[in-house]
Parts: C-alpha cells; sequence; structure tokens
C-alpha cells in the first residue's frame, strides 16, 4: 500500500494533518526523476558541508583559509597529500571546496529563508489589506526588483570597504523578497474571496486569525516551493559577488575559490583548481532547482487531481 | 410555527449597486444596481424564503445580512437595533446572533482545517467554553447535523467528506453559535436531490429544536415552498411579491412570479401545461426602462402604464402583497 | 432497425489505485426520431456514458466491453479518422457548460459557418452563411445578432446558439447532457421546448442526460434511471412516472419537492452512493434500500420485465415487487 492510500482510507488513523499531507506530497514526489537526481546531489553536497570540519582535524595544514603546506608555496596539481592539489601559497584546495559546500548551504537556505520570510509576510499583508497599504508595498516591491542589485551591492563594499558574509545574506533577503511576495499577494488575493475566508468572517474571525489560521496554512506550501528557487539564486549572487572580489574575503567560498584562481593568473593554467568549485556551483544550484521542480509537481493541482477524484 | 408576528429583522429601503469594470476593449465601466429599494420584515421564528433567478439580487440581501457587504442606502435593523454602523465589541456580538450557510460546500471549508477545528472555530473566537467543553459541544453540534457517530468524522479533512457531508459540517459550524437567525444561501444548488432533501430536513429540525428564524435564499420554488412559511419573489433588484408560501405559490398574482411556475417542469406529467402564461412570446425592445422591471417580459403589462411608471407594492389582504398594477 | 443500440456496454476508467467500473452492463436502443431521458445523480455514469457514445472518453477511460451500434454499423470499430467523419455530422452533442464552448474573440455565426465547412468543405462560404441564418432562427436568436461576440449573448442565448451549432450538420442524433443546468428556469424551459420542437421537426433521435428527473420528464418519450454506473429501472416515461418499481427511483421521486398537491414531508435517501472502484457484487443500492432482504447483497439483481415498455433491475421485485 503506498502512502496516497494510506492516508486517504484508513479515516480512523488519527494522524496529524501535515504528516498526511507530507506522505501524499512524497508518494508524487518519489516518481519525479528530476527530484530524486536532486535529493542525490544535495546528499552529497550535504555530506561535503559536513565533512568540511574533519581535514584540519587531521593536519592543521588543512585548515581552509589559513593553513599552508610547510613545503609548498605555489600551486601544485593533485597529490596522495593533496587530493585536489593546492592554490597559489600552498593552501589545500580539497578542504576549501568542503568549506565552500558548507558556506553555499548557509548563504543559500538562510537567505531564502529570510527572503521568502519577508515575501510570504509582506505579500499575505498586501494581499489582505488591499487598497493603499497593497499599492505601497506593491511600489515597494517594483522598485526593489527593477534596482540593478550587483549595482547597488558595489556601491556598498565601496563605502564599507569589507562585507561580512551575513551581510551579503540580508542583502540578497532584501533584494530578493520582491519576487515571492508578489506570487503569495496574487495566492492571498484568490483566496480572500473565497467563502471559506467570509465564513471566518462571519464567525467573527479577527483579522489576525483570518491570515494566520485560514490563509498562511494555504499559502505556506507556495512559500516553501518558493525557497527551493530562492537558494538556487542566493547561491548564483553569492558566488557573483565573490567572484568580482566583492565578498568576505575571511570565508571560503566557490565564488571566493574562482576569484583567487582568476586574480593569481591561474585561469587557464590550473584546471584543477579552476574545475571544481565551477562544477560545485553549478550542481547545487542545479540540484536545488531539481529539487523546486519536483516540489511543484507535487503543488500543482492538476496533477494531483488524478487520484483525488476517488 | 409563527406564534407571533414579532419581526426580528427589518430591511429598509436598502438600495445597493455594483461597479463593473469596464475590459480593455470593452465597455466602459458603469453601475449595476443590485437592489433597488427593498423593504422586508422577517418574522421571529420563520423560515422567510428569498426566491429569485442567478443576478436578481438574492445573495446581495443575504450577504447584507451577515454585513459582508454594505448597502449604500437603507437601514437594516436586528431587534430593532441598527447593525449597520456597528464595529468592535458590538460588531462581536452581532456575529454571535447572525450566522451564514454558504452555497458551495467545495469552496467554504478551509481545506487544511479538520472537521473538529472548522466547527469548533466560532466557539474559540467566542471564547465560549474551555479546552473540555469546547469539543463536547462540537460532538454535539456534529451530531445534531446528522453525522454521527462525530468520532468517525472529527478528525477528517473537507477532502475526506462527500459534498452532502461538507454541507452538514458547514451548517454545523453556523449552528454552533446558536445564533438567531441564520442565512442560508442556496445551500443545496451544489448538491443531488437526495441529499438536498437531508440538509431541507436537518434545516426544518434545526428550526424545530431551536426556534432559529432562516432566511432561505434558493431559486427554486418547489424547495421555497417545501421549507419555508412565507416568499419573496426578487427580480432584477425589485421585489415582486411578498406573501405566505402556499398563497404565492397557489395564488400568485405578479405575472413574473406566474411566468416562474409556469416554467417549472413538473413532475405530473398530466398537469405540465401552462397555466398562466404571462410570459411575452417575444421579448419587448426598451431602450431604458423607467417602469416595472419585468416591462419587457411581461404579457400583460401596458406600454404606457408599466413601461412608464414603477409599479408600487400592492396590499392583497392577509399579508400577501404584489408590485403589479394589474394584480 | 433502431437508430441506436448499446449492448453490455462496460466502461472503466484507471484511476490511482485501479480501475474504477464507471458504467456496467448497460443496455438500451433508441428509435429514430424518439428520446430518451437517462436520469442519475452525480456520479453514476450517465455523463461517461454520454462521452463513450462520441468515442470522446478522456484519455483515461475506455470501453471495456460491449457494442454500440449506430444507424447499422459498429461505432467501438471505427478508427479515429471514421469517427471524425460520425461526430458532428450524424452524431453531435450538447455539452454540459456549452455555453463557455464558444470561442470568446471570435463572432458567434463565424464560429458555426468554420463548424459547417470544415465537416463538408464543398459548401460555399456565403451558403454557410445563409445556412446558420436560417438555424439562428429555428433556435430563436434574431438574425441580426449573428456578427456578436459571445460575451453580448445573454446565457439562453449561448446555449441556444450551442443548439443551433449541434444541428448544423443535420445530424440523427443529438446527445444533450445537462442542456439546461446553469441556466434560470424560465430560459430552462424555453430552450427545452425548443429542442422538443426541433426534435419533433426533423424527427431527430435525442439522448437527454440530467440529474434533474423533472427536466427529463417533460422532454423525453422513454427514460432510464442510473445508479452507481447501472441502469435499475428503463421504459416508457409516463409508465415509469406512474409506477415506479425500483427502490431508487421511488426514493428518487419522493426527495424531490413539488409544487402542487400535499406537501408532504421529504424522504431523503439515506447514507451514500458505493465507492465504484470494488463495489459488492449483490445490488449495488442495497446499502440504501429500504425493502432489500439479506440475498439481495449477494446476488446481482436481475432484470424483471414489467410490460413491454417497462423493465426493472431489482432482484426483489421479481418475487412479489410489492405491487
Amino acid at each position: 500500500m503506498n502512502a496516497a492510500q494510506l492516508s486517504t482510507d484508513n479515516k480512523n488513523v488519527i494522524r496529524p494533518h501535515w504528516i498526511n499531507r507530507f506522505l501524499e506530497g512524497w508518494s508524487i514526489y518519489k516518481k519525479s526523476i528530476l527530484g530524486k537526481i536532486g535529493m542525490v546531489l544535495l546528499a552529497v553536497f550535504a555530506l561535503m558541508a559536513i565533512s568540511s570540519f574533519i581535514p584540519p582535524k587531521i593536519n592543521p595544514m588543512y585548515e581552509p583559509m589559513s593553513g599552508v603546506d610547510p613545503y609548498i608555496s605555489k600551486a601544485t596539481g593533485p597529490s596522495m597529500r593533496h587530493w585536489l592539489g593546492t592554490d597559489f601559497i600552498g593552501r589545500d584546495l580539497f578542504s576549501q571546496l568542503l568549506v565552500g559546500a558548507r558556506i553555499a548551504f548557509l548563504v543559500g537556505i538562510s537567505a531564502a529563508f529570510m527572503s521568502v520570510f519577508l515575501g510570504t509576510a509582506i505579500g499575505m499583508i498586501a494581499g489582505y489589506a488591499g487598497k493603499f497599504t497593497d499599492t505601497l508595498l506593491m511600489r515597494l516591491a517594483d522598485i526593489i526588483m527593477v534596482m540593478p542589485s550587483l549595482l547597488v551591492l558595489l556601491m556598498l563594499s565601496a563605502l564599507f570597504s569589507k562585507l561580512s558574509i551575513w551581510f551579503i545574506v540580508l542583502f540578497i533577503a532584501l533584494f530578493r523578497w520582491p519576487g515571492v511576495s508578489r506570487v503569495i499577494r496574487s495566492q492571498t488575493l484568490s483566496l480572500k474571496h473565497r467563502p471559506f475566508i467570509e465564513a471566518a468572517r462571519v464567525a467573527g474571525a479577527s483579522h489576525l486569525r483570518i491570515i494566520f489560521r485560514h490563509i498562511m496554512p494555504n499559502v505556506l506550501p507556495l512559500s516553501f516551493l518558493y525557497m527551493t528557487f530562492q537558494v538556487t539564486s542566493a547561491i548564483i549572487i553569492e558566488a557573483a559577488l565573490a567572484f568580482l572580489g566583492f565578498g568576505d574575503p575571511s570565508t571560503v567560498s566557490w565564488g571566493m575559490m574562482l576569484q583567487w584562481v582568476w586574480k593569481t593568473g591561474h585561469m587557464f593554467k590550473a584546471p584543477y583548481w579552476l574545475l571544481p568549485p565551477g562544477i560545485c556551483i553549478s550542481l547545487i544550484t542545479l540540484s536545488f532547482y531539481m529539487l523546486g521542480r519536483a516540489m511543484d509537481e507535487v503543488l500543482d493541482p492538476r496533477l494531483r487531481k488524478e487520484g483525488e477524484n476517488y | 410555527m409563527v406564534n407571533n408576528s414579532e419581526a426580528i429583522l427589518k430591511l429598509h429601503y436598502i438600495f445597493k449597486k455594483y461597479k463593473t469594470r469596464g475590459t480593455f476593449f470593452g465597455p466602459q465601466s458603469k453601475d449595476v444596481i443590485a437592489l433597488n429599494s427593498i423593504s422586508l420584515k422577517i418574522l421571529k421564528g420563520e423560515i422567510f424564503g428569498l426566491v429569485g433567478e442567478s443576478g436578481s439580487g438574492k445573495t446581495t440581501v443575504g450577504r447584507l445580512i451577515v454585513k459582508l457587504e454594505k448597502p449604500e442606502k437603507g437601514e437594516i435593523y436586528l431587534d430593532g437595533q441598527e447593525i449597520l454602523s456597528l464595529r468592535g465589541d458590538q460588531l462581536k456580538g452581532f456575529r454571535r446572533r447572525v450566522q451564514m450557510i454558504f452555497q458551495d460546500p467545495y469552496q467554504s471549508l478551509n481545506p487544511q482545517l479538520s472537521v473538529l477545528d472548522a466547527v469548533s472555530e466560532p466557539l474559540i473566537i467566542h471564547k465560549i467554553g474551555n479546552n473540555h467543553t469546547i469539543e463536547e459541544i462540537t460532538r454535539k453540534t456534529i451530531s445534531s447535523v446528522g453525522l454521527s457517530p462525530p468520532d468517525d468524522f472529527i478528525n477528517r479533512y473537507p477532502h475526506q467528506l462527500s459534498g452532502g457531508q461538507r454541507q452538514r459540517v458547514a451548517i454545523a459550524r453556523a449552528m454552533i453559535l446558536k445564533p438567531e437567525i441564520v442565512v442560508a444561501d442556496e445551500p443545496t444548488s451544489m448538491l443531488d436531490a437526495s441529499i438536498s432533501a437531508q440538509i431541507f430536513n436537518i434545516l426544518l429540525q434545526m428550526r424545530e429544536a431551536s426556534n432559529i428564524t432562516f432566511l432561505f435564499i434558493t431559486h427554486s420554488l418547489a424547495a421555497a415552498r417545501y421549507l419555508c412559511d412565507r416568499i419573496a419573489v426578487i427580480y432584477k433588484g425589485n421585489l415582486m411579491e411578498i406573501g405566505p408560501a402556499e398563497e404565492i405559490l397557489h395564488n400568485p398574482k405578479h405575472p413574473y412570479t406566474q411566468a416562474l411556475i409556469d416554467a417549472l417542469p413538473k413532475l405530473d406529467l398530466s398537469s405540465s401545461k401552462k397555466y398562466y402564461n404571462s410570459l411575452r412570446k417575444e421579448e419587448r425592445i426598451v431602450k431604458e426602462n423607467a417602469g416595472c422591471p419585468f416591462f419587457s417580459r411581461c404579457n400583460v403589462s401596458d406600454e404606457t402604464k408599466c413601461g412608464q411608471n414603477i409599479p408600487p407594492m400592492k396590499e392583497l389582504g392577509k399579508s400577501h402583497s404584489a408590485a403589479c398594477f394589474y394584480a | 432497425m433502431p437508430l441506436l443500440e448499446v449492448k453490455d456496454l462496460n466502461i472503466h476508467y484507471h484511476v490511482q489505485g485501479g480501475i474504477l467500473k464507471a458504467v456496467e452492463g448497460i443496455s438500451f436502443s433508441l428509435e429514430k426520431g424518439r428520446s430518451l431521458g437517462f436520469v442519475g445523480e452525480s456520479g453514476c455514469g450517465k455523463t461517461t456514458l454520454g462521452m463513450a457514445l462520441m468515442r470522446l472518453l478522456p484519455s483515461n477511460g475506455f470501453i471495456s466491453d460491449g457494442q454500440i451500434i449506430f444507424d447499422g454499423e459498429d461505432i467501438r470499430k471505427k478508427n479515429e479518422e471514421e469517427m471524425r467523419k460520425v461526430r458532428w455530422q450524424k452524431i453531435s452533442m450538447i455539452f454540459q457548460a456549452a455555453m463557455n464552448a464558444l470561442n470568446p474573440v471570435q463572432r458567434v455565426g463565424n464560429q458555426i459557418v468554420e463548424a459547417i465547412t470544415t465537416h463538408s468543405p464543398l459548401l460555399k462560404k456565403d451558403e454557410a452563411f445563409k445556412m446558420v441564418k436560417n438555424l439562428f432562427q429555428l433556435v430563436g436568436i434574431p438574425g441580426d445578432r449573428i456578427k456578436d461576440y459571445p460575451h453580448q449573448y445573454s446565457g439562453g442565448m449561448k446555449q441556444r446558439a450551442v443548439i443551433a451549432m449541434a444541428l448544423a450538420c443535420k445530424p440523427k442524433l443529438i446527445i444533450a447532457d445537462e442542456p439546461t443546468t446553469a441556466l434560470d428556469v424560465i430560459v430552462q424551459d424555453q430552450i427545452l421546448q425548443e429542442i422538443k420542437g426541433l426534435q419533433e421537426e426533423f424527427q431527430i433521435s435525442i439522448i437527454f442526460i440530467s440529474h434533474d428527473i423533472s427536466v427529463v420528464a417533460n422532454v423525453s418519450h422513454e427514460i432510464g434511471i442510473m445508479y452507481a454506473g447501472e441502469l435499475v429501472e428503463y421504459g416508457n416515461t409516463e409508465e415509469v412516472f406512474e409506477s415506479p418499481r425500483h427502490p431508487y427511483t421511488k426514493a428518487l421521486l419522493s426527495s424531490y419537492p413539488t409544487l402542487n398537491g400535499e406537501k408532504n414531508m421529504l424522504t431523503p435517501i439515506p447514507g451514500e452512493t458505493p465507492n465504484l472502484m470494488n463495489p459488492q457484487t449483490g445490488c449495488r443500492f442495497f446499502d440504501r434500500c429500504p425493502n432489500a432482504i439479506s440475498s439481495c447483497k449477494i446476488n446481482p439483481a436481475e432484470w424483471v420485465t414489467i410490460s413491454p415498455t417497462h423493465k426493472v433491475l431489482c432482484y426483489q421485485c421479481g418475487r412479489d415487487c410489492g405491487i
């Protein structure tokens, strides 16, 4: 018996609604090849991020930022001692790559979470309140959406000279919420006039209650979906910033690694240095994207209808 | 059932219009009059039927009464108290007294809430009872609408219920606060006939048990006859005829009511002939109608009289009145 | 020879978790110029039946068994190309939400002209236009509205236009699936009279499909009551209405509020329609039937002939019938 059957057939089994929903969603998700590939890739990256703590423990020269191989002071290719080789001052590339995965997750997920949180809250408020509030918030969203974010960041970094990774995360979140808020707003607008919202109004529910009890649970799945796409773009933005030299100089990220390759003129001389971070950036964004696509299939009611009719 | 003729709800010259938004290429926006000076009295404990076609404004009346919308002009009184200006706590008190059952049970329940959560929500909003009594009251209400044993249903979600069961849940939600007035907006139009009959009987039982006043909004005269004590017929936002249910059905005076009765498909095949023939074969082409709203389709009407003047409500005795010069 | 003969038709759907038996063992025949009404509640398979006759089932539905003989030919044996010639020209259909079937950005008249010319390419455009004008007159749309767009029409007029479209190729059979469900009573009545008149005038056979028993009662010569994918009672309309035999038919009739006569308490049918994924072996109405006996649960119901024009699918009625 598959999960979908479990959730609809066993009416007597008392189980929280969200578990049923999750199992139902999972059974649809499982059928998507894209989703499976994305999951496997993500698992690999997660493993990389977790194991990034190990190399420095083995030998302090594997410290990704400060550890330098005492015998090597130039870029060298892969060897038993340095699986991916070393960079121009003898730092281990493999341990840098592992830390990069950690930073990518950190930046991607926290920036995406923040932007989706902001976008969902603002979208719901704008959609539900309507009128002046709606106009104000949506014009603000428009302004931010058309602002060239890289340019603004370049200016900011020129002003403050050094940007910490958390500032970049916050910055990405502040620049990425308008897209989410637009989607959530339109969803809220369509929910607002549904009879079950009106029924809550007739029952005397306050606006807060309607927003949190009735609208939010119905838009959250969409927010989650958008979060996966936001992760993708957050990682790309961070990598781009770092590559251009506006990243956090005290953090090793894949973008930062690429910047070092380029800055030190190893672009075409050291493929063992250039390729791994480049491939990793592509693959991690791809895997989040595939995750999102598979979740899209789960959420798309047209696909769910087939099983729901009977 | 109606032992005293005390009015619980009064509508006083209600006027409501909607603005239609002009399409990009189409006509400019214009006002559509949804209700044109409607005055009604609903008596305590009765089931009052409001019958009309789609777009007649019958649903608007219900939505105005539960304060989902506001009229442009006119007043609504509940037990002598004006309701349109209610705010804050007074509004919350009003919400306890007036409830609504919506048309589409597939849309009127939040898909994310279990039956227990949905039905008990009004209690939580109005802070009635503690955790224990809330569940107790909810169970009782759920079984009173025919969902028994309640344990089989309280943990289900709307998608695990049939249309009829969903509508029962919606009724339970409306009834749990023990309201004085319930507006039932075509509660069975999405349901099969045999299920509709179940719902009708539940409404009748509810009235029997707790003397709730119902405003039953419907397009079907037959359903109105079955449920209602009094019926008002509404057409294009105008009240056409009002009176006791049997009187309206067996002695209709307004040509529109007569046309409705003629048009209703009958199960009794022997009497399928048209009786009143009050509908014109070909519609009159009327540019700007200054007179009776039914003028263009009315067989009885007079060009000058009905085309120029709006017929006033005429008392025809026994609380039966019709808005027709020829009634 | 009847125009349409359906023998032991079974229609199944592939759905998540198995096969849904939407229609089982339906047989009937329809003579030229007669009309037949199918009544049943939602999910009883009536729409599926109509779609199957046109071979327009959704992709997960299929006819698993049975014969559909139309005009001496087996519909099931035709390929898609041949079917296209049958549809609209010989069998046409008025859909459930037909008013939405009109393309909003094309003039109503042009849409029907196009429908005609694609099916008879030899026809000149102005001839087709003349045909449409006649058709509109027939269904009661003023000739000057022919160049209007659908949004300028009222609901009733759109439905009339769709009926005109269905008549355009002079079909032998029209399948009208809930043709008036979205309309107001007065307009519904006018449209039904219109269809009835046209049918008598052109000797078209019509299959009405509706959830509203009173609609079907007024327009069809024969009537079939459907329940949970099966035909449970079939016969001459007057006979069925005057002396309904199947407990479901009786229950259905007594759950309708009426305008005339005594104001009786309505007796709703208790319970819900059965799950068609794995229906019980015996009578499908068993759970809700007031006079079921234990053997009804095991033995499938049997057809009992009441008169040459009236039969009923009920095991009990075959025994004593409770007349």
